[in-house]
């Protein structure tokens, strides 16, 4: 490890860095804490002087922001916390492990030929918004439509090339014959690839998960198109914090971003070893 | 006072009484006049009761938008007790709505029994199919549409809830824009002085737009955080305020063959006019958003604003108005003048929500009874006032006639003001295709408002995608729905823009 002390050139640079990428942040976090009077006031008011947690039980208790004359929340936003782990941690274990088997197939035996890679991205070449109402018509004619089943399968339908991708770079990263030597000992290709392949791919394997679980967390498009009333996800519900008492409810937003932010925290903590490598996608190359 | 004049005021006071009491009790009094005035949420009532009866799901599912469940949540306890029936709501995001309907037309899901969209997404929605057609059932039923005392104020009554002159949904919303001016500096002795000195003429809310900027660039005064005016430069609002003008110098958006017509000298001076008048706008005019705008407004950081008639409910609460309440003088849009220089008043209906009935409802008499009951000119007097909706006065007795709880809530100066706003409404492009047409308008007039584009070079490239649209749609549709439009304006501005004369 370097032991190298910054210029004061290289740090006010890596300050104004830190300053322009925190400063999102920072403002949710205090928007989330201002009561309703603070939350648009001009000027700006940076940091609460009566910071408060109404924000946060509105989004369990609707009629919270009552005590400040603030009605119109209909619905907690439990269902939406719920909805969004289940789909997100779901549809990421499936992208991800059809991913890997995908990845390793291509990269090992050349599964389905030389253009299956990009047949498999080719997934990823049209906007979302064009392949929403298409997946309306066929969700609604197999009653998949406003089902988790439903929005788990068009997660993972939109994120496997992510991941297959990924994951293929990992694998191609790693020396055959460590695969093969295992074999040589005894093991089936399959055992290979689950005891040798994939324990020395793991940093990659993290990265990717995460990667596909921040695709799948912050999602809006299909999840607001694919649902009515049984369906609801962390971003759908952000969208509908707008009353007529008082307009956008700035202060709860930011408190549902900033329950949004937790799991990317932890889940960014938990395996923050393996991100500098994982994120690097493989990029040196055998 | 002298005492003749006080036994004179006595006197008129002691008949006015006399003749009230009188008509209150008279048969054909006060007694009957509620009665007919209920008659249209009474035969919703009933049908609402046979419809219930007879329904197998016993769930009415309304598609509305969100932040506008305050006006129809007092009433799902008596539609539960009283009829059985579970009134679910599904809240989408305002600009979702329209969509969601245009989805509904592919994907038939049934999902839904009433929707509530905004009178521009009817004629997409009755051509896609989505909707029913509720002509029959108003003959039957009878919601008193344009009853001249209760009925929906012309003509709103017909932009906002006809489509090729059928009726294609209930309006629940009346929204036009207002001119909000601050009072008690309209009443400050050194103002009024200064103002008078100044202009030679009395300090009063404008009457016409040059007015208006005249009055912007008195009150002006940035150093102290007040500014002459909030009107909206924001994206999305921006072309409301252009439209408004536009109407006021007598041009509407399109001639009689369908030929955009604001890209002619008039659209070019409204937009100079309206660059002129950026100077004198709070700062935040670009970014404003309607809550955004409503609360520095609130806050006391401006002198007029151009808002739809929640606005005044924010500016009169002392919650939402801390700097405002009761400190309020609204009045009518200003005028204009077309070329040959008549004086044009002309306000802008915009938005306006209603209800529609999905076609793939279960229950499509039950969500149809449901939107009379609702909209009835009694039942609407009552839903109106309360908060956390966003349902304003819309019919003639929610002005002329209202409520105590509406004098409360709005103020009857106000409500006369909205009045006399309305009966010259434009409204919005409640056109096939309308959303795009706003949008192409929007962004030119924002780019032009930003200094991107020269006045005249915006409005050619607006005027350019407005003819793409309507090729695209089919000229003899739009044109039949533009007509069917232009022949239930307001007759001085059909006479002013000349759609008297088109057929």
């Amino acid at each position: 490890m370097h032991d190298k002390n910054l210029s004061p050139l290289q740090a006010v640079i890596l300050m104004l860095a830190l300053a322009i990428v925190l400063f999102p942040v920072f403002w949710i976090l205090m928007t989330a804490i201002k009561p309703p009077t603070d939350w648009n006031a001009s000027p700006a008011i940076w940091i609460p002087t009566e910071p408060t947690l109404v924000n946060f039980q509105t989004l369990f208790d609707p009629e919270a922001l009552g005590k400040y004359g603030v009605g119109g929340v209909s619905q907690p936003a439990t269902k939406a916390v719920l909805g969004s782990l289940m789909a997100t941690i779901v549809a990421t274990a499936l992208s991800v492990t059809i991913g890997l088997f995908s990845a390793i197939g291509i990269s090992r035996y050349s599964s389905g030929g030389k253009a299956t890679p990009l047949i498999i991205l080719s997934g990823r070449m049209f906007p979302p918004a064009a392949i929403a109402v298409p997946f309306v018509i066929i969700f609604s004619n197999v009653g998949l439509i406003d089902s988790y089943a439903g929005l788990i399968a068009i997660y993972v339908a939109v994120t496997l090339p992510f991941s297959t991708w990924m994951l293929k770079s990992f694998v191609d990263d790693l020396p055959r014959e460590i695969e093969e030597a295992a074999m040589i000992d005894g093991r089936s290709k399959l055992m290979a690839h689950l005891t040798v392949t994939i324990p020395l791919i793991k940093g990659g394997l993290f990265a990717t998960t995460m990667f596909i679980f921040i695709l799948n967390w912050s999602e809006f498009m299909f999840a607001l198109v694919l649902s009515y009333t049984d369906v609801s996800t962390i971003p759908v519900q952000l969208a509908k914090y707008v009353t007529a008492t008082a307009g956008t409810l700035y202060g709860v937003q930011a408190a549902l971003a900033v329950l949004a932010m937790i799991p990317l925290v932890v889940v960014g903590y938990l395996i923050q070893s393996h991100l500098a490598r994982g994120m690097t996608f493989g990029a040196i190359k055998q | 006072m002298s005492r003749r004049d006080f036994l004179r005021k006595m006197s008129i006071l002691g008949i006015s009484a006399v003749v009230a009491n009188a008509v209150a009790v008279s048969p054909l009094g006060a007694l009957n006049a509620y009665a007919a005035i209920k008659g249209a949420e009474d035969r919703a009532w009933e049908l609402a009761k046979a419809a219930a009866a007879k329904a197998e799901k016993k769930t009415l599912t309304l598609l509305i938008p969100t932040g506008s469940i305050g006006n129809m949540t007092p009433y799902v306890d008596k539609w539960k007790n009283e009829l059985g029936i579970t009134l679910e709501f599904i809240e989408e995001p305002d600009e979702v709505v329209h969509t969601k309907g245009m989805q509904e037309a592919v994907a038939k899901t049934g999902r839904y029994d009433v929707m509530m969209p905004t009178a521009m997404s009817y004629p997409d929605w009755i051509d896609s199919g989505v909707i029913y057609d509720l002509t029959e059932w108003t003959e039957k039923y009878d919601p008193e549409l344009f009853n001249k005392d209760w009925g929906v104020v012309f003509p709103a009554s017909h932009h906002a809830q006809l489509y090729n002159g059928r009726v294609a949904g209930l309006l629940n919303d009346g929204d036009q824009i207002t001119l909000l001016c601050r009072d008690d500096k309209l009443k400050d002795p050194a103002k009024v002085k200064a103002f008078e000195d100044k202009f030679g003429r009395k300090l009063a809310v404008p009457d016409t737009w040059a007015e208006y900027r005249d009055l912007a660039e008195f009150m002006h005064d940035p150093a102290n955080g007040f500014y002459g005016s909030l009107e909206y430069r924001s994206p999305y609002y921006v072309k409301w305020m252009f439209m408004q003008r536009l109407v006021s110098k007598g041009v509407l958006y399109f001639d009689g063959d369908m030929n955009p017509t604001f890209n002619s000298d008039e659209g070019v001076q409204v937009l100079e006019e309206m660059l002129a008048m950026n100077q004198f706008l709070h700062p935040d005019a670009f970014s404003f958003t309607w809550s955004s705008n409503y609360n520095a407004f609130g806050r006391g950081e401006g002198f007029m604003n151009i808002v739809w008639p929640s606005g005044f409910k924010y500016s009169k609460a002392p919650s939402t108005g801390p700097a405002t309440t009761g400190k309020i003088a609204a009045t009518v849009m200003p005028a204009d003048f077309t070329k040959d220089g008549t004086k044009v008043y002309a306000g802008l209906f915009c938005w306006g929500y209603g209800y529609a009935v999905s076609k793939y409802s279960a229950n499509p008499e039950l969500a149809y009874a449901y939107a009379q009951w609702m909209t009835s000119p009694t039942i609407s007097a009552d839903a109106i006032p309360y908060l956390g909706g966003y349902s304003d006065p819309y019919r003639v007795n929610h002005m002329l006639a209202p409520t105590q709880r509406l004098i409360d809530t709005y103020s009857p100066e106000y409500l006369k003001t909205l009045y006399d706003n309305m009966v010259n409404t434009v409204p919005d492009f409640c056109l096939p295709g309308g959303f795009e047409y706003q949008d192409a308008l929007d962004k030119q007039v924002h780019a032009c408002m930003t200094g991107a584009k020269k006045p005249k070079d915006a409005l050619a490239a607006a005027a350019q995608s407005f003819e793409r649209i309507t090729r695209r749609i089919g000229k003899d549709k739009v044109r039949k729905s533009w007509l069917s439009l232009a022949k239930n304006l307001a007759e001085p501005i059909r006479k002013a823009s000349g759609a008297d004369k088109w057929s």
